[in-house]
């Protein structure tokens, strides 16, 4: 075995230990920016596990998605996130509505929950399991965060490692859709941050402060 | 070529109206693009007609079911388009809120309407979606008050999250189809998937999960009970013609994607399983939004939750299926987005003079406008069901299919929360239209201008009318095909 099959192997199997530790990190976190690094972090560990599964499966298509992931995921989001937080001027903090220990206890749930949920289809998936509750797992985090933060940016954050949970999970059961649909994915991606970002800008405009659970004028 | 140019003409109006600075020219140039658009659409209705699909590469495909949406679309869009022509006179000129930028984003969410229709491939199907979301949020906040942020904020949230989940369901149909053996390129195709019957039939764990994930993200954008919570903020902030644009086009293209995935469903592994979670969800919205509808306090807000329970109405008629069951669902699309357009046409001349439409606010309408009242009546009268109206013949239809299956817990449902849907809108309504007006010595003389608004009011009338005496028959050989499709 070479040296590169050695390295995708073992970056195939250790990729979901991974991605668990950042979705714990990240329930523990007080500021904003700690949750961008980790989601540049997440990102990262997407696109060598994307690299790895086109180097083992000689799918040429892969390492253009990678490509993508990197400079849009890695680089372009939590760039453009950390100046949105440079130019929004207001507190770093996530606003979590639950304590960092109350936070990994349930997420921890959350884990355990998804490898219960993912056993029921491993017979027709024919996918790792571990890497699937991994899946599940950024799914189940995203959610998660959304609930319980109420700052506008980590609304934003949750939705992001939702995404990535399910392009995760589109990879380890299909090695990825087709190329251009997963182009139409990511712009959508794009564009809709950047949409969320007018209206971050348009709340601290309006309201003076960016704590979406305070937004209840409209009810009933 | 023709579904080329239909979708592709919006995109190069919504990019061309930007140069239009005044609001004069740019009204006048959406005004032409418009009914050049409808002409098209008209056009390609009339060629699918002829051939029974039309299709061009493989993203884009249109059947019958395509072609009756079209109608429903076509003649939205003009009507509001109509409209919007002396509607966006009051709109101050700022950045992203001009008339020409109005007009720039409403041709951009036609376009991603019309490409949804057109998709012949899901996972394009999706991206469509999601470009709907995109182009509506700016216009949903495009008042830029506390409430119009909040409400854009709001839809821009929870239906992209809700769309998540049907980008989960579109991964796992096209995991199924794979393993069934679908070659890659073919999978997302939903004429392939609907003709792949018993090949899916080998993973039901796997059609039944996704069906679940897309009739939560799809339902998300109906605005199905539990998952509604964005529409009545939307649709209550959002100028008046952009909520006929969300309740009457927007609405009904979700409810097409789901359409689909049931076809392909109901193939594959039966229709008892997604036809049971079209009538719990379906019920459960017509019951909850028939509810809060007699608590509202605004009359936009009422015509949201109206929205709600008629979305439920179509999604039971669907679940019943049966040739009455979808005929009434496809019929109560076309014959709610007419009725909702007129009432909120209606309620956004009252929004327009007098300055509020919360309903402890108004009071003596008929006097005041005399001609906005009449609309709003009639449209009272057609939304809630009575003859000689076109929603009679379709929930007339959807309920005669209920009862010809015994299907008594539905049809109990739908005729005790038809009767309280029409003593609460009776109720809001006669407590803002009779009496003498408070309002008239505080402001200037509030007054009817008549206009283009009540062209296109007058048509809606005229519409719901025609089809409430006798369905035309292009219409009711287009609808029939759309059925036939599905059964």
């Amino acid at each position: 075995m070479g040296l590169f099959e050695l390295a995708a192997a073992k970056m195939l199997s250790s990729a979901a230990m991974l991605l668990f530790g950042t979705v714990l990190l990240m329930a523990t976190a007080k500021r904003i920016s700690t949750c961008v690094y980790l989601f540049a972090c997440q990102s990262a560990i997407l696109t060598a596990e994307v690299v790895a599964a086109g180097y083992v499966q000689h799918m040429r298509e892969a390492y253009i998605i990678a490509g993508m992931v990197l400079l849009v995921k890695v680089f372009a989001i939590p760039f453009a996130l950390l100046w949105l937080m440079k130019k929004l001027r207001t507190a770093h903090d996530v606003g979590a509505s639950l304590s960092p220990g109350y936070s990994v206890f349930v997420m921890s749930g959350l884990i355990i929950l998804s490898f219960a949920a993912v056993r029921l289809y491993l017979i027709e998936l024919h996918a790792t399991e571990v890497i699937l509750a991994a899946a599940v797992a950024l799914i189940l985090n995203g959610a998660f965060l959304m609930v319980t933060r109420s700052k506008a940016l980590m609304l934003m954050m949750g939705l992001l490692v939702l995404e990535n949970g399910i392009f995760l999970a589109a990879l380890v059961t299909t090695f990825g859709m087709p190329l251009i649909i997963e182009i139409g994915i990511v712009f959508d991606l794009l564009i809709g941050l950047f949409l969320m970002g007018i209206f971050v800008f348009r709340i601290r405009d309006t309201f003076d402060h960016l704590d979406v659970s305070r937004l209840r004028g409209l009810r009933g | 070529m023709l579904l080329a140019s239909i979708l592709f003409m919006p995109a190069a109006a919504a990019l061309l109206v930007l140069m239009f600075k005044s609001r004069r020219a740019a009204t006048s140039f959406a005004l032409g693009a418009g009914i050049l658009e409808v002409l098209a659409l008209a056009l390609a209705v009339w060629r699918i007609s002829r051939t029974g699909s039309l299709e061009l590469g493989k993203y884009l495909r249109a059947d019958s079911l395509t072609a009756f949406f079209l109608v429903n679309l076509g003649a939205v869009f003009f009507l509001v388009l109509l409209y919007s022509t002396s509607y966006i006179r009051h709109i101050p000129a700022g950045r992203f809120s001009s008339p020409r930028w109005f007009y720039s984003l409403l041709f951009l969410f036609l376009f991603s309407i019309i490409a949804v229709y057109l998709a012949g491939n899901l996972g394009f199907l999706w991206i469509m979606m999601e470009a709907t979301t995109l182009a509506s949020a700016l216009l949903v906040g495009f008042y830029n008050t506390e409430g119009a942020v909040e409400a854009g904020w709001k839809y821009l949230i929870v239906c992209t999250v809700g769309l998540a989940f049907a980008l989960f369901g579109t991964i796992v149909f096209y995991v199924a189809a794979v393993h069934a053996g679908l070659q890659p390129e073919m999978a997302l195709q939903w004429y392939a998937l609907a003709h792949a019957g018993k090949m899916l039939a080998n993973s039901p764990a796997l059609l039944k999960l996704g069906f679940i994930f897309l009739l939560v993200g799809y339902g998300t954008k109906i605005g199905l009970v539990p998952m509604h919570s964005w529409l009545p903020d939307a649709h209550a902030e959002a100028p008046s013609p952009v909520s006929a644009m969300l309740s009457a086009a927007l609405l009904n293209c979700a409810v097409y994607a789901l359409i689909r995935y049931d076809a392909i469903t109901s193939n594959a592994i039966g229709a008892t399983f997604s036809h049971r979670l079209f009538i719990f969800f379906g019920a459960a919205s017509v019951f909850v939004a028939g509810l809060l509808m007699i608590v509202q306090k605004d009359l936009k807000r009422l015509l949201a939750y109206s929205s709600v329970e008629h979305m439920g109405i179509i999604a039971t008629g669907l679940g019943l299926g049966g040739f009455f069951g979808i005929y009434g669902a496809l019929l109560h699309t076309f014959t709610h987005s007419m009725a909702k357009s007129l009432l909120f046409f209606g309620a956004g001349q009252v929004r327009e003079m007098v300055g509020t439409s919360k309903i402890s606010m108004l009071k003596g309408l008929a006097r005041q406008l005399p001609w906005t009242s009449a609309a709003l009546v009639v449209g009272l009268i057609a939304i809630v069901g009575l003859p000689p109206f076109g929603l009679f013949v379709s929930e007339f239809s959807i309920l005669r299919e209920a009862f010809s299956q015994r299907h008594w817990l539905a049809a109990l449902v739908l005729l005790t929360t038809l009767s309280i849907v029409f003593a609460a809108m009776t109720f809001h309504f006669l407590k803002v239209l009779p009496g003498s007006s408070q309002m008239a010595e505080s402001k200037t003389a509030v007054s009817d201008r008549k206009g283009p608004e009540f062209v296109a009011m007058g048509i809606c009338v005229a519409v719901l009318i025609t089809l409430g005496l006798s369905i035309p028959a292009p219409l009711n050989y287009l609808l029939k095909a759309a059925v036939a499709v599905l059964q």
